[in-house]
């Protein structure tokens, strides 16, 4: 029995959300400006990313050179002090890691101008400073912020989020208690569209609850897309004053 | 020093601001930091009726609703007080959760939410019951709220650095009190703080908001009179945390400091302890013949360690999940070979003067009873000590050194009239025997105490402080005389946790409209009927297949029926129709929630408590003959040697053309003239239901025997008056082996379509240490033993444990074998792997319960998930969710094994009524020998008795236990030697006495 009410009877989530709200979201980008060509910080909840995008760039091999498009690739570091407890291994070769890269990839493969780029590779790489549930959704926030302030050509943004269902209620934007409690799915979402990019479900969920689910996530999705898009012209518009003056 | 940390607080929208909640734990020996995010909110509402602005800023659910306000506009007006809520602290709701569900005081409460989780930690049951109240607070005369006061903005606060984490708490409640206060200020309405912790009510009090202690509180009200009898009972203990306990009312005065357990060791230190191996935990078990001693198994032992003694069980009761240190070797012993009982120990101790002599009990056989109880306690001990070291069977021992969960709940006992004060009319300290007799009497405080006398009265356990020698406890309510038919019936059925009450409102709306009129469609392609239930389509119509049920006699709630019908190519097609329960009732509905918490009905013999209403299980549900109704049937080919050719699974319309009792079923079948299509169909079956017995005993199929006996009622004063061993016919099997197989047929297909969560029933092998002492008696006594490599050698080996002499001596060894069996138990098929499906009695691979829904909820369950395994309907997501399946099995088993015990109880209790008007002598078995007496089991009445060794002779020093033996050698009051072992054959006289202690009426015996 858990030790907290998940979801209690008067509507309040274990951390004092009710079951439609995200929780506070922060980001800015151009964060690493020396580092990197594209990098963009992001808080969602207690998670806190980094992401930085290297290219497009001459690929390290041979081998990696495509003639049609560039090639793109995703690391994930989950450092080690990420979690409550520090962890020994590194995660770099976890199963759960790698299966996040490869649809992080083909999920951006869809949404990136990329033969714009031939022979030529885009890297990115994502650090999880910490984390607190709804990884994935976080990290495809990361991505995209960071790929836009590197400019690459993309078609919209991609935002993501997570929804859990409890009983028959379903709970947008999960933290870590509430993931370890219920099953999840992860939404990314291009643009303002009902267009699902990503649609990651690694547990079980009813099929005739998913539609509520689906719902309720893609809001959650439109309400980042939104906050993320505050964010980029506020930028934008400081870069102007800057570099006018 | 510490510092006043202000932690960020971050604005994120209107009315909605995040912080973070910083600890740390220590985990695994080490801390840990702990970051949470918490969102405080302006939107939460206070839920009162009178409130102006509350109703401005509610927001509703994911379902669209919005939140009730509850909280009385008129709620009760105190002398002093005026109109007013309540607010409790968590020690009130753990301590008086009974005094707050009364329905005649505590009317409009408000819970904080820190207090609720307080609660759940401490208590999940007690948890469940406060929620209950709060949903259950429509109906007006109870108003419960939850004030979610960790996340509003006005209230949540911020530990500061010097402050404790339930000081932090205390203030946090006394700030929701004051924000209640200052919200409904100009409304007339006063909130009331209840605590009886006496710091924070200075502290209240300091704020100018208003406390009470419970007793100061309820002395204000005006039926306090009543309801003084049923506060808690808490002693107050120096040292303790002034938390929990102070304010009683006239202080028990200075607890006795001479008696007094070891004292639990810490938290850490258990802990710790448990980390490195040299503490375990585990749930105890007390013995039923002694109650001071317990048994505690543990994965790292083999046989279970022992633990001995009041000050080494330091205060646990049966079934507590305790914390035991091992005692060193030298102090290992075998089991006892004592009986002792509560009842009869220590009968003369003085509530009032706990641990210390008193002066001068009346009717004293001890006159001393402090001293001598410890003595006596030791000396036994050290006599079984002895004994064990001389046999050589020693088991490790050891002593509780904590609790982690106690097992506590609400007992029914009687008052020991010894404790009893004639001559006081105020309130006095009296001991309650509980009917329960592996718990020891617990301590009271009433006023009612003459009252009470010979009454069954329900108590609660408060707390056992450890220089008590009792725990302390308070009285609930009270049931009735004794040996008054009602009041015992409803002991047995609070005593074994059965829900008797009668069905709900809620739930009785769940029922069809039409009631007892309600008619299956005579068409089953009828356009209106289809249009009130699309899937009757799919239905079959078997209305013109001959069914037939067979039940025993007087039974109402039929739930299944059978035919038989030979197919042209020489097979047979035989049937088994169960009521289609699921029809009615639906997932989800407040009707399936109550069948799921009752989980079975429970069969007394006066009395049936019913999973399902009434109308269901004996009207609409049940395969009454002539009539049509709704069945879920299981249908066969079978050939002639009832090898299965063919199954098919089907929701279908039936009508029965008949319901036999088992003996009219078999004079039926009997009777030769009978050629009719029916009798011809019922030989069929039987000849059939032979060859598949025959085939499951060839599998190693245990035939065990259990002593049942049956009480008839005198039908005009329904006075019991007669005791009978149940009778088994052909028919009783016949109907029994195509349940088997429909169970059988049914386990297998929904393990096919939810091979995760299908509702299944397995028996697990008995480990061959449940039968090392039957086997060695068996060895020694008869020269037997009972094999243990199979299902099918312990079938042989039972087979061959034959006396020539002796008829009964193979079902008294059957008896005494099934006592060393497992229990069988329902799980979901994802609990555990295929190989451990199997069901060791009758030797199958796989399992379930299909035939008895009306009766049993695994069967609904079932029903369901074949409905949905053979695309009838969508099976529920409740029955396809892993943890909900755990949850309703781990409920039904614990319902169905309370079921058993209640039935049991009321046998035992209606046999002891009818042999109270039948003294007689009787031939008995001696079942099992200890130091002081012998168990013997009665065939007849099916009762089991102790004769202790003060009954069997006049000079019980001269006795002589011969443990390798299993004898007792003593001389008899004729003063001829005698000598008796187990499985021996006595004449036993038999008479039915009211025990003076526990005025519980049982069987006496005496050797003749």
């Amino acid at each position: 029995m858990s030790r907290f009410e998940i979801y209690s009877p008067e509507g309040l989530r274990v951390d004092g959300r009710r079951w439609n709200e995200l929780r506070s979201f922060n980001c800015s980008i151009n964060t690493h400006p020396n580092a990197a060509d594209g990098s963009s910080y992001l808080e969602q909840g207690n998670n806190k990313i980094i992401t930085l995008v290297a290219g497009p760039q001459e690929p390290s091999s041979r081998s990696q050179v495509n003639t049609k498009q560039a090639t793109l690739s995703v690391t994930i570091n989950l450092t080690k002090f990420a979690k409550m407890e520090r962890s020994k291994s590194s995660h770099k070769n976890e199963r759960r890691t790698l299966e996040w890269q490869a649809s992080l990839v083909r999920t951006f493969e869809k949404n990136l101008m990329l033969h714009l780029y031939p022979r030529t590779s885009i890297d990115v790489q994502v650090h999880a400073l910490q984390l607190d549930g709804g990884i994935l959704g976080a990290m495809l926030n990361g991505i995209t912020l960071a790929l836009i302030d590197a400019g690459i050509a993309m078609y919209d943004f991609v935002s993501g989020v997570s929804v859990g269902l409890y009983d028959t209620t379903p709970l947008l934007d999960l933290n870590s208690l509430e993931e370890n409690a219920m099953s999840s799915v992860t939404i990314g979402t291009i643009g303002k569209s009902e267009k699902l990019s990503l649609l990651m479900v690694e547990d079980k969920v009813p099929l005739d609850r998913l539609e509520s689910v689906m719902a309720i996530g893609i809001a959650g999705t439109h309400r980042i897309r939104d906050l993320m898009d505050k964010e980029l012209r506020k930028h934008g518009k400081t870069r102007v004053e800057n570099s006018s003056n | 020093m510490a510092t006043v940390q202000q932690l960020r607080r971050k604005r994120i929208s209107d009315g909605l601001t995040v912080t973070q909640k910083v600890f740390v734990r220590s985990r695994n020996g080490s801390a840990q930091k702990v970051v949470r995010e918490h969102y405080l909110r302006k939107d939460i509402p206070c839920l009162s009726r009178i409130c102006d602005i509350c109703p401005n800023i509610i927001v509703p659910n994911a379902a669209g609703e919005l939140p009730k306000f509850v909280l009385s506009e008129t709620p009760q007006e105190l002398q002093g007080l005026g109109k007013h809520y309540v607010v409790v602290d968590a020690n009130i709701i753990i301590q008086s959760i009974d005094l707050l569900e009364n329905p005649n005081c505590f009317f409009d409460v408000i819970v904080p939410q820190i207090v609720l989780d307080e609660v759940r930690n401490k208590s999940y049951p007690i948890y469940t019951r406060i929620r209950a109240l709060c949903r259950d607070s429509e109906d007006d005369v109870k108003r419960f709220v939850v004030f979610h006061n960790e996340f509003s903005e006005y209230t949540f606060i911020d530990r500061t650095g010097n402050e404790s984490i339930n000081d932090r708490n205390d203030r946090a409640i006394r700030k929701t009190v004051e924000w209640y206060t200052n919200h409904l200020k100009g409304k007339g309405i006063n909130i009331v703080f209840v605590t009886n912790d006496r710091l924070n009510r200075q502290a209240a009090l300091k704020d100018s908001l208003v406390a009470k202690s419970l007793a100061e509180y309820v002395d204000m009200l005006p039926n306090s009179e009543e309801i003084k009898d049923l506060i808690p009972n808490l002693a107050p203990i120096s040292g303790m945390s002034s938390k929990m306990l102070e304010d009683d009312p006239e202080g028990h005065g200075a607890a006795k400091a001479e008696f007094s357990f070891p004292e639990y060791y810490s938290t850490s230190r258990i802990m710790g302890g448990l980390k490195n191996g040299s503490l375990y935990q585990g749930s105890i078990q007390i013995s039923e013949y002694n109650f001071l001693e317990g048994t505690v198994s543990l994965p790292t032992f083999k046989k279970p360690v022992l633990v001995l003694g009041q000050k080494n069980l330091n205060r646990a009761f049966n079934g507590d999940l305790v914390v035991v240190e091992l005692l060193p070797q030298s102090e290992w012993k075998a089991p006892s070979t004592v009986t002792m009982d509560s009842e009869h120990f220590n009968v003369n101790d003085n509530p009032d003067n706990d641990g210390e002599d008193d002066e001068g009990e009346p009717s004293g056989v001890l006159d001393d009873s402090g001293a001598i109880m410890s003595d006596k306690d030791r000396r036994l001990l050290a006599q079984s000590a002895i004994l064990a070291q001389k046999s050589n069977k020693v088991q490790p021992t050891a002593r509780v050194v904590g609790i982690t969960r106690r097992s506590w709940r609400q007992y029914v006992g009687q008052i020991t009239p010894t404790s009893v004060d004639p001559q006081s009319s105020g309130t006095q300290n009296v001991f309650v025997i509980l009917m329960d007799k592996c718990l020891p009497k617990i301590r009271i405080r009433t006023r009612l105490a003459k009252q009470l006398l010979n009454k069954r009265i329900v108590i609660s356990v408060d707390c056992w402080p450890e220089n008590y020698r009792y725990p302390l406890g308070h009285f609930v309510r009270d049931l009735g005389d004794i040996e008054s038919a009602q009041a015992e019936t409803e002991a047995l059925l609070l005593e074994h946790d059965v829900e008797y009450r009668p069905f709900s409102k809620k739930v009785l709306d769940c029922l069809p409209k039409e009631g007892h009129d309600w008619k299956a469609p005579e068409d089953l392609t009828d356009p209106e009927a289809i249009r009130n239930d699309p899937l009757l389509p799919s239905r079959k119509d078997f209305r013109d297949k001959l069914i037939c049920s067979i039940d025993p006699p007087g039974c109402v709630d039929i739930d299944d029926a059978l035919h038989a019908k030979q197919l042209p190519n020489g097979n047979w097609e035989v049937g088994v129709h169960i009521a289609d329960v699921t029809h009615f009732v639906k997932p989800g509905t407040a009707l399936d929630a109550e069948g799921a918490s009752r989980g079975t009905s429970v069969y007394l013999v006066d009395k049936r408590i019913d999973m399902l209403p009434m109308l269901l299980g004996t009207d609409l549900c049940s395969l009454k003959p002539y009539v049509d109704r709704f069945a879920f049937s299981v249908v066969w080919e079978l050939d002639n040697d009832a090898n299965i050719v063919g199954v098919d699974f089907t929701k279908s319309v039936i009508r029965s053309r008949e319901a036999f009792s088992y003996e009219k079923a078999q004079n039926r079948i009997d009777d030769e003239t009978a050629k009719d299509e029916l009798t011809l169909g019922m030989r069929a079956l039987l000849q059939l239901s032979k060859k598949l017995k025959q085939k499951r005993l060839d599998a190693g199929a245990l035939n065990l025997a259990s002593p049942e006996v049956k009480v008839h009622m005198d039908s005009e004063t329904s006075d019991p008056n007669e005791v009978e061993i149940k009778k088994l016919l052909d028919t009783n099997s016949l109907v029994e082996e195509f349940m088997l197989l429909a169970n059988i047929s049914v386990a297998r297909k929904i393990y096919e379509a939810f091979p995760q969560t299908a509702m299944l029933r397995r028996h697990a092998a008995p480990p061959s240490t449940n039968f090392e002492l039957l086997n060695e008696m068996l060895q020694v006594r008869k020269g037997m033993s009972i094999s243990l490599e199979s299902s099918k050698a312990l079938a042989d080996s039972l087979d061959r444990c034959e006396d020539p002499n002796d008829s009964y001596l193979n079902t008294l060894i059957r008896i005494m074998s099934t006592r060393c069996m497992m229990a069988a138990q329902y799980f979901h098929a994802g609990a555990f792997s295929y190989a451990d499906f199997r069901h060791y009695g009758l030797a199958v691979d796989i399992y379930t319960h299909f035939t008895s829904p009306i009766r049993r909820y695994c069967d609904v369950v079932a029903h369901r998930q074949l409905a949905g395994a053979i695309g009838y309907e969508a099976l529920d997501l409740s029955h396809r969710d892993k943890q909900k399946m755990e949850m309703i099995c781990r409920n039904i088993n614990k319902k169905h094994r309370n079921a058993q015990f209640a039935g049991r109880a009321s046998i035992e209790y209606y046999v002891g009524q009818v042999m109270r008007n039948n003294e007689s002598t009787e031939t008995g078995y001696v079942i099992k020998v200890f130091n002081n007496g012998i168990a013997v089991l009665v065939p007849k009445f099916g009762v089991e008795g102790l004769i202790r060794l003060e009954n069997l002779t006049e000079n019980p020093q001269s006795a002589e236990f011969i443990e390798d033996q299993f004898s007792l050698r003593f001389v008899d009051k004729n003063g001829v030697s005698k000598e008796v072992s187990v499985f021996d054959k006595v004449e036993v006289q038999l008479k039915s006495v009211l025990d003076p202690a526990t005025s519980k009426r049982k069987a006496q015996l005496l050797l003749k």
